[in-house]
């Protein structure tokens, strides 16, 4: 529920990937995002689902948590195999009626793109699943630090605080969407039925007395910032320092493992 | 005396682009260091206003506010100032800045540049002091209104202040929080030595205060201690204030023709001071 | 006097498992007689708004039933909306849902939902606008322009003036003045007068509903603690403050007069009343 977005899609567990460093999983996962397209074919791919499923048995979550966010997905897989599938000319000659031929190297291109896709969401699933929006945050604002050198320190501030902020409003704001929603249907408003246009009408209650809340509230949270001596981040010093650890160590070296094992493949095995 | 906040003849405008409107004229007010002071007034008295005046929130119009001697209008001790007079607001949802209640503390020390081993201890010391430490890792939208607002005095004693200022901190508790937050601001300023000034409309908040002030349409009415200023129930009445059962009931029965005195507020006091009055000539 | 409410063995849980925040309801059986002024008393969490938002059908109990006038009110889901024209709920806080431009279109926009307009609805406005008190100079301007306790009239108008037969209220006075919470507790009096109104008021003040409420209905952990008439529910103080609550201020004065050895009675439950007792007794002169 929208409610908990503090935990996000995050689940508790004891495990070492939960305590890997937010920064070491948002990195690591770019690495293998960029070395997973950069994979030419299965044998490479093959390198992640063993990374992939490794990274799970560890995390300890189910992986029936991980195979759920591909449904959501799904037309995207079907949309980009149907696509592929008509694409390749090489290989054998495996179906055709009208103008549609279908080769196996179509059909091979196909699954690899499909699978491709598969492995970028539950990687990606493997980062949400084991860390706090929280330390989410945390791990961005870190990295983006060395922008200051560029001149755009305020802006990585600037970010950061907004996403802080973000995460602390956004349960208050659906919990008093709820209520205003409550107390108009509590006046006979309709928000259920009716034709497009109606329903839009609609909002309109609903919307007003939210933006008035909001803007009161942002107005507030600006003078209690200010009580608490916020001056835009001038001279701030974090409490929470991130450190890493042996097991970002292993992990990193797991990582380059497979990335080493990649170039390999895409030279010797063309497959 | 040593005075920790001084206010010289102070005017303050509010000029909402049409009309000017002024809510305080020729106000002069000090508060001693360690003291309790309690400000009583109805909405729109101005107590909001004076209450933002003292760390440097809204400057005066005209006079003067100064904090432990520094001026709140000099932009060079602005923080300083924020620093050593901390402020609580009514409603705790809008004050908390981080989804994690240790990270919401650490704000203030965080801006103030504090070490990070410094600020986490600052951050443990606060949530013990308003007994929330258990509540650390937890997400404030999942606590109390009482306990939200615990965190929001913990935000501020992290600073260390030498003062905090609280407007209106229990208007949207419910008893139990209101009871929480009195035990609270009573505990910092016994134990602490933290000098408090409570801006409230429950009369029952004042009782334990060193001093009293009714604030009405931007002056002060009565500056006094609690019993001397509970006494002037008619006047408490007029300026729109909330009289708690107590203090109406020895009201009445003194409009009665009793001869009673109406400065008392607790429950044991009220039955000791009726007891003295009806039934000790019965016997 | 005939029910107009029955609440059968209602029960509600929250299934999405935040129930950190909220409050269930289990097994509550009772009913409310027309007329009546109820008090629902219960400490925070305890499922008051949970019950309150049930009996007008914007939550569906998990089990039990209510029915209004005999019928359940879920019979058919589709027609769940008229049943919130005759139940009408002034939530807490309800200023906040002020959105239109005039107070007179605020007030308007239950009644237009009802399916009123033309000289219907600008006569709707008006009657009930007279009959609680808001003056007319008040429809053009802007609800925003209003002090809070004008918000919170006008708010609570909004409702009042889909004419419902049973009046809900949360917390209808906090947050306000004295002078604030004169008017509120005029206007639903004399709403109650004009339309023969039933009345139900959720508050954590026990000295208001000492003087407010004909019966008290008191929760605890969603289960029914007490319901009787006012001055038997605050008979049982010990029950109430098990269960977080107590009785008002002026009856603990005489809890204390009593507990010191003298002979006096603990059933006094309004400032009124003790002013009237004490002065009797001066007057009578002797102890009993």
């Amino acid at each position: 529920m929208l409610k908990d977005i503090t935990f996000g899609q995050y689940i508790e567990r004891h495990s070492p990937i939960h305590k890997m460093d937010p920064r070491a999983k948002l990195m690591l996962l770019i690495l293998m995002i960029v070395f997973l397209f950069l994979s030419h074919g299965f044998a490479g791919l093959s390198l992640f689902v063993i990374l992939l499923f490794a990274g799970i048995a560890l995390s300890k979550i189910p992986l029936k948590m991980f195979l759920r966010n591909l449904k959501a997905i799904w037309i995207i897989l079907v949309f980009t195999a149907v696509i592929n599938l008509f694409y390749g000319s090489g290989g054998v000659l495996l179906v055709s009626f009208w103008k549609i031929h279908i080769y196996s190297e179509g059909v091979k291109r196909a699954v690899f793109m499909a699978l491709r896709i598969m492995l970028l969401i539950m990687l990606s699933s493997l980062l949400t699943y084991t860390t706090t929006p929280n330390d989410l945050t945390d791990g961005i604002e870190s990295l983006l630090s060395p922008l200051r050198f560029v001149g755009l320190k305020n802006a990585v501030h600037t970010l950061a605080m907004m996403m802080t902020i973000a995460l602390r409003f956004i349960p208050t704001l659906v919990e008093e969407t709820e209520k205003i929603m409550n107390a108009q249907k509590a006046r006979g408003a309709d928000l259920e039925d009716g034709k497009l246009l109606d329903r839009i009408r609609a909002l309109i209650p609903i919307l007003i007395p939210l933006l008035i809340s909001s803007i009161r509230r942002a107005y507030e949270l600006a003078e209690a910032m200010e009580c608490r001596c916020y001056n835009g981040g001038e001279g701030r010093v974090r409490m929470k320092r991130l450190h890493y650890g042996k097991v970002d160590l292993f992990a990193a070296i797991t990582c380059v493992f497979v990335c080493v094992g990649i170039i390999l493949a895409n030279y010797y095995i063309n497959f | 005396m040593d005075n920790i906040i001084e206010i010289q003849n102070i005017g303050f405008e509010y000029d909402d682009g049409e009309r000017k409107k002024t809510v305080l004229e020729n106000l002069s007010l000090n508060i001693e260091r360690g003291s309790f002071t309690v400000i009583l007034g109805h909405n729109g008295s101005g107590k909001s206003t004076l209450a933002k005046l003292m760390n440097g929130l809204n400057k005066p119009n005209s006079g003067k506010v100064l904090v432990d001697g520094m001026d709140t209008a000099d932009t060079e001790t602005e923080i300083e100032i924020k620093r050593r007079v901390g402020m609580v607001f009514q409603n705790p949802d809008n004050q908390l800045v981080a989804s994690i209640v240790e990270e919401d503390v650490a704000f203030g020390p965080e801006n103030l540049g504090l070490s990070p081993e410094e600020s986490r201890a600052r951050v443990d010391e606060a949530l013990k002091a308003v007994g929330m430490y258990e509540f650390r890792q937890k997400s404030p939208h999942h606590l109390s209104g009482g306990q939200k607002q615990r965190i929001a005095i913990a935000g501020v004693i992290a600073m260390k202040p030498e003062c905090i200022v609280l407007d209106e901190p229990t208007a949207m508790l419910d008893p139990k929080g209101r009871a929480e937050i009195l035990k609270t601001i009573l505990k910092l300023n016994r134990e602490h030595h933290i000098t408090i000034v409570l801006i409230t409309h429950f009369m029952e908040e004042a009782e334990q205060a060193d001093r009293v002030l009714v604030l009405h349409k931007g002056a002060i009415l009565a500056d006094a201690a609690p019993k001397t200023v509970f006494n002037q129930v008619d006047m408490l009445k007029q300026v729109g204030l909330d009289v708690p059962q107590t203090t109406e009931l020895l009201f009445q029965l003194r409009s009665g023709g009793a001869d009673i005195s109406t400065d008392v507020l607790s429950v044991e006091d009220t039955a000791e001071t009726i007891a003295r009055c009806f039934f000790l000539e019965e016997n | 006097m005939a029910k107009i409410i029955e609440v059968e063995n209602l029960t509600y849980a929250y299934g999405d498992g935040s129930a950190f925040v909220h409050d269930a309801i289990s097994d509550l059986s009772f009913s409310i007689e027309k007329g009546e002024i109820l008090g629902i008393i219960g400490h925070t969490g305890s499922g008051k708004s949970t019950l309150v938002q049930q009996l007008n059908g914007l939550l569906k109990p998990t089990s039990g039933r209510v029915l209004f006038d005999g019928k359940d009110i879920w019979e058919n889901p589709k027609e769940i909306r008229k049943v919130r024209f005759q139940i009408g709920l002034v939530f807490q806080y309800p200023e906040y849902q002020l959105f239109e431009e005039t107070v007179f279109a605020d007030i308007a926009f239950g009644p237009k939902n009802m399916g009123l307009s033309g000289d219907e609805l600008t006569e709707r406005v008006k009657e009930i606008c007279s009959v609680i008190g808001i003056p007319e100079s008040y429809f053009e301007t802007s609800p925003f322009d209003l002090s809070g306790g004008e918000k919170r009239r006008v708010a609570i108008a909004g409702v009042m003036a889909m004419r419902p037969q049973v009046l809900i209220l949360d917390e209808p006075i906090a947050g306000l003045d004295p002078k604030g919470r004169r008017d509120v507790v005029n206007m639903v009096a004399e709403y109650r007068k004009a339309y023969d109104a039933t009345v139900l008021i959720i508050s954590h003040n026990m000295e208001d509903m000492a003087m407010l409420a004909d019966k008290l209905l008191v929760l605890n952990d969603g289960k029914l603690l007490m319901y009787d008439e006012t001055r038997n529910v605050f008979s049982k103080p010990e029950v109430l403050r098990e269960a977080g609550l107590n009785v008002p201020i002026v009856t603990r004065v005489f809890e204390e007069l009593k507990a010191k050895g003298y002979d006096v009675p603990t059933d006094i439950f309004t400032v009124d009343e003790a002013v009237t007792y004490l002065s009797n007794r001066k007057a009578g002169g002797s102890r009993a």
